[in-house]
């Protein structure tokens, strides 16, 4: 009997994705070489995933940015749908609270569409960047702390809070992630960290059932394993 | 009887495990196959099961010198007799039948939330979550069983059914010569669609086991 077994009595399943939100501190204080250092990160993270075999089909990337409001500005995308940032112009005040909230609701609609059609996902990843304290509404920024924190609690959420130089609140930071402390970037090295963002997303992405995927953690202090 | 298991990448000695449910699996589903193809207590059955499987990782434990939870592995099972049959599951993968001609899912991946969440025989809820299933062999012309590396060419996510090359590999061992030889040119043929249409698919290691009636 001849096996005949073409393309068409196969399925074609998705890959995996890793879902990363950025929700990034754009308010008045991060003018200047800070907010270009942070766009010329994030596209490098951009073309770095791009270049990866793994974390190119696995990894979607949204980004919040808050000032004195929260706006999306990047709905989760894979990496040929994401467009390079070219400007962003820093203005307002600090609500990180309803920064991490945005986050974190786009996050659930995007978890509800690979439900829908069937796509399995890694534990999503939320980093959270600001250089300064949060001027918000305190129920906005207390309630995030809460979600965040009990996501965290139940390996539902892996949280990544980097202070930006040093008037960043690292105690706000903090209380976001209770198992390890805060990154404060120093020297606005967005660069390395993004090169670290995109290897750990490759490296997650190659993760198969009872992987504990431990992070190449050299040069990043304070991180334990996810 | 077939078995299949599929060892954890995080357990060190996972090898070891998935040897080991395998043989315990077999003996214990030959011969106890009356009991659990035709009892009333699911919830004993699966008890049985599983401290069977988790007491004969421990012995495979002290012996290669690990903790039973370095053992980790997945387990994938079907028994038939003349008339009947039982499907035992732990974990991911999946297990499927032929049925009048039909392909059908018979046990469906455990995935948690996460791609890289299941459950394995180590687990603490292994016996919650060990699916049995049985039936008649009536009109049953073979089972597939898939390790997750395999179920990505092989088994549709969404809509949670079987490819149809399933059925065809099933079909092609049902016709597979009786007569015993080294190397038969069925396996060849097997081996090649294996490895070059459904290994590319994933980076994980594929595992499939077909058991068909002549």
């Amino acid at each position: 009997m001849a096996l005949k077994i073409g393309a068409d009595d196969l399925v074609e399943n998705p890959t995996p994705r890793v879902p990363v939100s950025l929700c990034i501190d754009t308010s008045g204080s991060m003018l200047g070489d800070k907010i270009r250092e942070l766009i010329d990160g994030v596209n490098l993270f951009y073309d770095a995933v791009d270049e990866d075999d793994d974390a190119h089909d696995a990894a979607e990337v949204s980004i919040v940015e808050f000032n004195s409001e929260a706006t999306l500005i990047q709905d989760y995308a894979s990496i040929e749908r994401l467009e390079r940032i070219e400007a962003i112009d820093p203005s307002g005040l600090t609500f990180l609270g309803e920064g991490v909230n945005l986050a974190l609701d786009t996050l659930e609609k995007r978890k509800s569409v690979y439900s829908g059609s069937g796509v399995l996902y890694y534990q999503p990843w939320l980093v959270l960047m600001t250089d300064g304290q949060p001027n918000g509404s305190p129920a906005e920024l207390e309630r995030a702390i809460q979600r965040v924190t009990e996501l965290v609690a139940a390996k539902k959420l892996t949280v990544f809070p980097i202070g930006i130089g040093g008037d960043a609140d690292m105690a706000v930071l903090a209380r976001f992630s209770p198992n390890r402390p805060p990154l404060r970037l120093q020297g606005l090295k967005f660069k390395e960290f993004f090169e670290w963002l995109s290897k750990s997303v490759s490296r997650v992405s190659r993760s198969t059932p009872g992987d504990t995927v431990k992070l190449d953690l050299e040069g990043l202090a304070g991180w334990a394993e996810l | 009887m077939l078995c299949l298991a599929d060892g954890a990448g995080s357990a060190s000695h996972a090898e070891y495990g998935a040897q080991t449910v395998v043989d315990a699996g077999c003996a214990l589903l030959v011969d106890r196959f009356e009991e659990f193809s035709t009892g009333e207590d699911a919830a004993d059955a699966r008890e049985i099961i599983t401290r069977t499987l988790v007491s004969a990782l421990e012995d495979t434990a002290q012996r290669v010198g690990c903790e039973v939870l370095d053992l980790a592995s997945t387990f994938l099972a079907v028994a038939a007799s003349a008339d009947r049959f039982v499907v035992a599951h732990i974990g991911d993968g999946v297990i499927g039948y032929v049925k009048n001609g039909e392909m059908k899912v018979a046990s469906a991946p455990d995935n948690a939330e996460f791609a890289n969440e299941t459950t394995f025989v180590t687990s603490s809820a292994a016996a919650s979550s060990l699916r049995l299933f049985r039936g008649s062999l009536e009109a049953v012309s073979g089972f597939i069983l898939m390790s997750d590396g395999a179920s990505a060419s092989l088994f549709d996510q969404r809509a949670r059914t079987l490819a149809p090359a399933c059925a065809k590999l099933i079909s092609i061992v049902a016709s597979a010569p009786a007569r015993q030889s080294k190397n038969p040119e069925y396996k060849k043929r097997v081996k090649r669609v294996i490895d070059t249409q459904v290994r590319p698919a994933t980076k994980d290691d594929c595992a499939i086991g077909i058991l068909a009636s002549r």
